[in-house]
C-alpha cells in the first residue's frame, strides 16, 4: 500500500470535526465524502488523493459512534489513517466495513512523517517505509480480533 | 475466584470464547433513526432477519425537531430518515416509540425509565453515551452501523474483553445542590484525560456514588465515553431496585430478579482491577469548560488558562490548548466567571431528566433570562416533559423567557434546528464540546444544569455555590 501523507499535528481529532453532525442524514457515500475532515480542514476534499494517508496524534476519532467518520475518509480515498493512538469505536467501526486501516504508531515514527511525504504500508510484517525520507518505523501489531477482521475483509467475512 | 462486575455480567454473556475473544449475547439492543439505516439496508441486501425483535426498541431522538409536532417536518433529510426508520420497524416488527409516542424521547433517556434497562444485561446502541445505562449494573456499549447490522441479525456482538478501570470517588460533597453529579465526572475527565479510561470499562465505586441517585448515576456513567471508556458500570442497590420497579416494561418476576442481583450484581472483596484512580469529592467545585474537549475544563473559581501552564512542558498538550483558546475567542487569564455567553441549552442525555430541570428550576424561579441571552430547555423524553409539566417547571422556565420545547437530542449534536451560529458561546449541559458540534464555529462550555440556569440569568458564569438552591 503506497500513498502521500496529509498531516495533522493534533490530538483529539474528534468524529465531529471528521464528519459534522449535520451530514449524518446523508446516506450516498460519494456525497459524505465530500465532507470529511470539514470541522477542521475545510480544503481537505479538494487535498485528498486516492491512496492516501492520514498522520495524525493521540485519541483519533474520539467522540460518537458514527460509522460515517470513517466512511467519509474511505470515500474520499483515505486507506489508512496513522496515529499515535485511537478512540475504540472509531478503531473498531474502521475495520468492520473495510474502510481503512487504523494504524497505531510511536512517538519518532510520528515526529518524522512530513505532510506530504510518500509512504509504503506493509501490514504484513508490521512496517511502514518513508520513501521519501529513506526510513523505516514499526507500526504497533493489531490486537488479534481486529487483525482477523482486516484479514477476512470486514467483520461479516469474519468467521470465528 | 473474586471478580469484578464487570467480569462478571462479561462471563455469564460468553456465547463463544477464543483468545480472549468473545461473542456476547445482547439482552437489549436500542435503535434510532441516524445509525440503523445502513443496517437494514444490509439486512434486506442478505436477506436476513432481525433475530430478537421482541428485544429490540427504536426511538426517534437525534434528528426530531423539538418545536410544534403536529406540523410537519420541514427538514426533508430528517423527514426521510425518520420515515425510514417507521418503515424499518413495521417490515421487521420492532417496537417504535415514534415522535408522536407519548414514550419518544432520547434513547438513553427512555431506556431506564421504561424498565427496559435492567440489573446485570448487555446492552448495545448505535450511540456512544450507550454508556449511561451502566448507572444500572448494565453492560452498556456504544457500537457503529456494521455492529447493529451484526447485532440485529445475531443478537451477538464478537468483541475483545476490554481491561477493568476503578474509579473512587469517596467524602461528601460540601453543597450538593451546587456540586453536582457533572461536576463529579467533569473533574474526573480533567484530571485523567480524554483518554484516560481507552479501552477499560470504569466501575464507578465509594460512598459519594452511593449517595447519588439514579439519575445523578446516570450522567456519570454517560461521559464514562468522554474519558475513551468502552463503558462505564455503578453497581446496583437498593434505589437501583426501587427506581425500576413497576415501569412499563419491568420484568414480571421482578422480586425474583431482585433477590439473585443483590447475591451477585457486585464487585468481590479482593478482586482486582486492572487500573485504580481515588479522587475525594469534598473539594470538587462547581466546573465549567473553556477549551474544545471535555478535560479542558476548571472550576468556576479558575480563569482560563495560559497554554504554557496548562500544557506543563508538553509541547502537544500547549499547541491544543493555544488552539482551543484559539477557536474559543478566550484570553488566557479570564476569570471563568466573566465570560459572557449568548445561549443557554438544557437538554442531552447527561442532563435533560427530571430531577435536571427540578434542580434548573430552583435557579430561575421568579428571575428572568437575561436580556441578550436566548435560553432553551429540552426535556430528555415526553414522560419527563410530562412530569417537569405537572409540576408547574415549565410555567417557571417560560415566564423567565425560556423556550421549552419537546424532547431529542436537539442542540447537543446539531443534527436539527437547534443549532448555535458562528461564534456564538453557549452554556449547556450537553456533553461535548468540541469544534462546531453544536452548530459550525459555535462554542461551548460544559456545565450542569444549575450552572447553566444561572448563566441564563446573569449572562455570565456564577458560582453557584453563592445561590441558595435547597
Amino acid at each position: 500500500m503506497k500513498g502521500s501523507v496529509i498531516k495533522y499535528e493534533r490530538d483529539n481529532i474528534d468524529t465531529d470535526v471528521i464528519l459534522p453532525g449535520p451530514y449524518l442524514k446523508i446516506h450516498d457515500y460519494a456525497e459524505l465524502a465530500k465532507h470529511a475532515m470539514e470541522g477542521l480542514d475545510k480544503d481537505f476534499h479538494k487535498r485528498v488523493k486516492p491512496g492516501d494517508f492520514i498522520v495524525a496524534g493521540k485519541n483519533f476519532g474520539c467522540g460518537s459512534s458514527r460509522e460515517h467518520a470513517p466512511i467519509a475518509l474511505s470515500y474520499s480515498g483515505v486507506k489508512a489513517v496513522l496515529a499515535l493512538s485511537f478512540a475504540r469505536i472509531f478503531y473498531r467501526n474502521a475495520v468492520d466495513g473495510a474502510f481503512l486501516l487504523p494504524i497505531e504508531i510511536d512517538e519518532s515514527a510520528y515526529h518524522d512523517i512530513s505532510d506530504g511525504d510518500s509512504l509504503e504500508v506493509d501490514i504484513s510484517k508490521n512496517e511502514i517505509k518513508n520513501l521519501t525520507k529513506n526510513k523505516v518505523y514499526k507500526m504497533k501489531p493489531f490486537p488479534e480480533l481486529i487483525g482477523k477482521i482486516i484479514e477476512a475483509g470486514g467483520l461479516f467475512n469474519y468467521k470465528p | 475466584m473474586s471478580k469484578t462486575l464487570f467480569e462478571k455480567i462479561w462471563d455469564s454473556h460468553i456465547v463463544v470464547n477464543e483468545d480472549g475473544r468473545s461473542l456476547l449475547y445482547v439482552d437489549r439492543h436500542l435503535i434510532h433513526e441516524v445509525t440503523s439505516p445502513q443496517a437494514f439496508e444490509g439486512l434486506r441486501l442478505n436477506a436476513r432477519k432481525v433475530r430478537r425483535p421482541d428485544l429490540t426498541f427504536a426511538t426517534m431522538d437525534h434528528n426530531v425537531p423539538t418545536s410544534d409536532r403536529t406540523l410537519p417536518i420541514l427538514d426533508q433529510t430528517s423527514s426521510v430518515q425518520i420515515k425510514a426508520l417507521e418503515r424499518n420497524c413495521k417490515e421487521f416488527g420492532i417496537t417504535l416509540f415514534d415522535i408522536h409516542s407519548p414514550n419518544q424521547g432520547i434513547v438513553h433517556v427512555i431506556g431506564p425509565e421504561l424498565g427496559i434497562t435492567l440489573p446485570g444485561t448487555t446492552i448495545v446502541c448505535g450511540d456512544s453515551h450507550t454508556s449511561t445505562h451502566g448507572a444500572f449494573g448494565s453492560l452498556a456499549f456504544g457500537i457503529g452501523t456494521s455492529d447493529v447490522e451484526h447485532v440485529l441479525a445475531t443478537q451477538c456482538i464478537m468483541m475483545e474483553k476490554p481491561k477493568t478501570f476503578e474509579i473512587k470517588i469517596q467524602g461528601k460533597r460540601k453543597n450538593p445542590h451546587a456540586v453536582t453529579a457533572k461536576d463529579i465526572i467533569l473533574s474526573i475527565i480533567r484530571k485523567i484525560g480524554t483518554a484516560g479510561g481507552t479501552g477499560t470499562v470504569i466501575e464507578y465505586r465509594g460512598d459519594t456514588i452511593s449517595e447519588l441517585t439514579m439519575e445523578q448515576r446516570m450522567t456519570i456513567c454517560n461521559m464514562s465515553i468522554e474519558a475513551g471508556a468502552r463503558a462505564g458500570l455503578i453497581a446496583p442497590d437498593e434505589k437501583t431496585y426501587q427506581y425500576l420497579k413497576g415501569r412499563k416494561y419491568t420484568p414480571n418476576n421482578y422480586d425474583e430478579l431482585v433477590n439473585d442481583w443483590r447475591d451477585n450484581l457486585k464487585t468481590d472483596s479482593g478482586a482486582k482491577f486492572d487500573k485504580s484512580f481515588t479522587l475525594s469529592a469534598e473539594n470538587i467545585a462547581p466546573q465549567v469548560s473553556w477549551g474544545t474537549n471535555p478535560a479542558m475544563t476548571d472550576d468556576v473559581t479558575g480563569s482560563v488558562p495560559f497554554p504554557d501552564e496548562y500544557g506543563k512542558g508538553n509541547p502537544e498538550e500547549v499547541k491544543g490548548a493555544t488552539k482551543a483558546l484559539q477557536y474559543m475567542d478566550l484570553k488566557p487569564g479570564t476569570p471563568i466567571i466573566d465570560i459572557v455567553i449568548d445561549r443557554v441549552f438544557i437538554g442531552s442525555c447527561t442532563n435533560a431528566r427530571l430531577e435536571d430541570l427540578i434542580e434548573a428550576s430552583k435557579v430561575v424561579k421568579g428571575k428572568k433570562v437575561a436580556s441578550k441571552v436566548r435560553a432553551m430547555v429540552v426535556p430528555g423524553s415526553q414522560l419527563v416533559k410530562k412530569n417537569a409539566e405537572e409540576m408547574g417547571l415549565d410555567k417557571i422556565f417560560k415566564d423567565a423567557g425560556f423556550e421549552w420545547r419537546e424532547s431529542g437530542c436537539s442542540m447537543c449534536l446539531g443534527m436539527n434546528p437547534d443549532i448555535l451560529a458562528a461564534g456564538e458561546r453557549c452554556a449547556s449541559t450537553s456533553n461535548r464540546n468540541f469544534e462546531g458540534r453544536q452548530g459550525s464555529g459555535g462554542r461551548t462550555h460544559l456545565v450542569s444544569p444549575v450552572m447553566a440556569a444561572a448563566a441564563a440569568i446573569n449572562g455570565h458564569f456564577v458560582d453557584v455555590r453563592e445561590l441558595d438552591l435547597n
